[in-house]
């Protein structure tokens, strides 16, 4: 028997006065990994946007739920500290804001949310640097301000740690793999698939199947022109990388 | 209507210089009057909430039995609140609705703390500084301050000495159903080689809601190769009214480093005037505010750079919520012979809402080619990105503002050389109290 996560019906929103998501079903159990690929400008974003509740864009019509309660209705904060997580395709910058202390700030208000006890300084200290090292992220970097001056790679691999600690049910992975080296994609996948767990369940948006050969997904999804327009195994994936997506658009 | 002159008497009625100095003081309040918007120094900063209601110096001791001073036993409802101890390491002197309490006993040798009708009364040099360090005539509030000369302190540091701790004036204030004001006067005197650290706290206990108006001017005299570090907090409680005036004058190679906190307070200014006298003169005036609701606060600067090779910066850093309004007015002066000068100034504000306001007004006043001089405003909001970033990791909206707001006033604090007196400001910087 499978539990749906979150199940989106007939999603509908713009952003701008531009209609984005037209018409989107999507259903996820727990324990799936479902990937999703489309052309540039389909909307994959704006739909990992509207997911994690940022402000700006209208929802027109269409539900989801995320372990059964209206996901819509909540702040991004009540998101995340029920567990969904988003790796940004672009991680903001935050001048003047070290890594250490934003991250202490999130880890405890979701351990608060959790009704687990505060860590300390130092255990929160020794997570990061555990984890960190892990995706090759030095304590140097942890000082520094949040993305500010951080290479490509560097960025995601920050996404990466905050998803090793703050330990989501659901992630969205927006575009993970770019701007990462050979190397650092297999570190980055690693990490992502150490939680990958019978209860938790991802949604892998990317352009690549490189990254699909390490993050295996259960299903497939093409999304052009703001909806799913076809959907298969991980072959699919395939063969879109040796045909394009030329063939998706026309059949519609 | 209320007038703020009235007819009391104070300590001290019997010396005619004194009570001559008064009334002087009184003549040129009254003839500016209160500032008006066409007062180009208060354009901003319009004192309205003085003309609304009536205030008087606190009672005597022996008529408080009548007057509610808000303590235990006080039926007037309203929250009461524990006034706010200044806990870091320093010589604490305490007053109570603007009147000395307490100093500190074992001062070091070669600092003394008397109360100010002490020293004029002993006559012993306080006649050379008392009231020399600004013009009556262009300064209303520092003109009826002297109207009321009677509480405050004398204090001075002897040549070559340095102070271990700070000396801080703590300020506990309330008022219940009468409004209150407070008119105080601080002469400090930093002899050649003098080191010293002062903080000025003010914060209110009591009624929450009190209504008192603190007026205060500081003549702070720094000689030669002397350095005063002048930390303040203000704290007022919300509807109060908090007008200070700094007059600084600083001799050879001496130095003033001034930071000012402030978030308390309907309507505050501190105002600070700067003189550097002499070669090689310095003044540093840093500056934060973070405010919400309706309140009015002034940071205004004025720096005379009147001898060669002197060097003032400034910098001073707003947060502005709600409806409030925050004030910079910074003027740098420099004369024809104050050759090989340096003077930056630099304002900032964030605006967290769009009905927040801020007026800025930067004034240079250049006599002689020879300077570096360079003056800035900025003001900008939180960024939308930033705040979205911090809340999808499930920190608050409020935590996460906050976050953005202890990043934007960092450089500002850390221009406090106190490591105490920094972690203590930076923690009271913030927008919910
Ligand atoms: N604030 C905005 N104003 C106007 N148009 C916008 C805005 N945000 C997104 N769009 C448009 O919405 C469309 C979808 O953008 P989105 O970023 O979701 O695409 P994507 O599928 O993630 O593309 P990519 O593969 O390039 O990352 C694009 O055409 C984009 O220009
Ligand atoms: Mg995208």
């Amino acid at each position: 028997m499978k539990t749906p996560l979150l199940e989106i019906e007939d999603l509908c929103a713009r952003v701008a006065d531009k209609e984005i998501i037209k018409g989107f079903n999507l259903t996820i159990n727990e324990g799936e990994v479902h990937a999703i690929m489309g052309p540039n400008g389909a909307g994959k974003s704006t739909l990992s946007h509207v997911l994690c509740g940022k402000p700006g864009y209208e929802i027109t019509s269409g539900t989801v739920r995320y372990k059964g309660k209206n996901l819509l209705a909540m702040a991004p904060e009540e998101r995340a500290r029920e567990g969904i997580f988003l790796i940004m395709q672009y991680p903001v910058e935050i001048p003047g804001v070290p890594v250490t202390t934003f991250l202490k700030h999130a880890v405890n208000a979701i351990r608060q949310h959790r009704h687990e006890p505060e860590l300390d300084t130092m255990e929160f200290i020794k997570l990061l640097r555990e984890e960190g090292k892990k995706l090759g992220i030095n304590p140097d970097m942890l000082k520094r301000p949040i993305n500010v001056g951080f290479s490509g790679g560097e960025k995601k691999r920050l996404e990466a740690l905050q998803l090793a600690i703050l330990k989501p049910q659901f992630s969205i992975l927006d575009e993970a793999d770019s701007g990462l080296d050979v190397d650092a994609m297999k570190v980055v996948a690693e990490a992502i698939n150490a939680e990958r767990t019978e209860h938790n369940a991802m949604l892998v948006i990317t352009h690549y199947q490189r990254l699909l050969k390490d993050i295996v997904p259960d299903y497939v999804h093409i999304y052009a022109d703001g909806h799913i327009v076809a959907s298969g195994n991980k072959d699919l994936a395939l063969e879109v990388e040796e045909q394009g997506y030329a063939q998706f658009l026309k059949e519609k | 209507m209320g007038e703020l002159v009235q007819k009391v008497e104070l300590m001290g009625s019997d010396l005619p210089w004194l009570e001559g100095l008064r009334e002087k003081g009184a003549v040129f309040f009254e003839k500016q009057g209160l500032p008006t918007a066409k007062t180009e120094a208060w354009k901003y900063t319009r004192p309205r909430d003085l003309l609304a209601d009536d205030f008087i110096l606190p009672p005597l001791e022996e008529e408080k039995e009548n007057a509610c001073t808000c303590g235990e036993h006080c039926t007037c409802g309203h929250h009461q609140r524990e006034g706010e101890d200044f806990l870091l390491q320093a010589y604490v002197i305490d007053f109570e609705n603007g009147a000395l309490e307490h100093i500190a006993h074992n001062l070091p040798r070669g600092v003394t703390i008397k109360p100010l009708i002490e020293a004029i009364y002993e006559d012993d040099g306080i006649r050379k500084y008392l009231n020399k360090s600004f013009d009556m005539e262009k300064n209303p509030f520092a003109a009826l301050n002297t109207a009321y000369l009677e509480q405050g302190l004398f204090i001075t540091i002897e040549k070559n000495v340095m102070l271990d701790k700070p000396l801080a004036l703590v300020h506990h204030s309330f008022s219940c159903h009468e409004n209150l004001m407070f008119h105080l006067r601080n002469v400090i005197l930093l002899e050649e080689g003098a080191k010293a650290e002062i903080v000025e706290y003010y914060n209110y206990s009591g009624n929450e809601k009190s209504r008192y108006f603190t007026n205060i001017v500081n003549e702070l005299y720094i000689g030669r190769h002397a350095e005063l570090n002048h930390y303040k907090f203000q704290d007022e409680a919300f509807k109060a009214v908090h007008i200070a005036y700094n007059a600084v004058k600083v001799k050879g190679e001496g130095r003033y480093n001034g930071f000012c906190l402030q978030r308390g307070g309907n309507l505050a200014r501190n105002e600070t005037h700067v003189s550097l006298t002499e070669e090689r003169a310095e003044a540093e005036i840093n500056a934060a505010y973070i405010m919400n609701g309706w309140a009015v606060i002034d940071t205004t600067t004025d720096v005379e750079h009147l001898a060669p090779y002197t060097k003032s910066t400034q910098l001073v850093k707003g947060v502005v919520g709600g409806q409030a309004k925050g004030v910079f007015q910074g003027k740098i002066h420099i004369a024809p012979m104050a050759i090989k000068t340096e003077g930056a100034q630099l304002h900032k504000a964030l605006l967290l809402t769009d009905e927040a306001e801020i007026d800025v007004k930067p004034e240079l006043e250049i006599y002689n080619d020879d300077v570096k001089c360079s003056h800035g405003a900025a003001s900008g909001e939180l960024d939308a990105d930033q705040l979205f970033y911090m809340r999808s990791r499930g920190i608050g909206e409020e935590e996460a503002k906050q976050i953005l707001v202890d990043a934007y006033l960092q450089d500002v604090l850390e221009k406090i050389n106190n490591q105490d007196i920094k972690d203590w400001l930076a923690a009271k910087a913030k927008l919910a109290k």
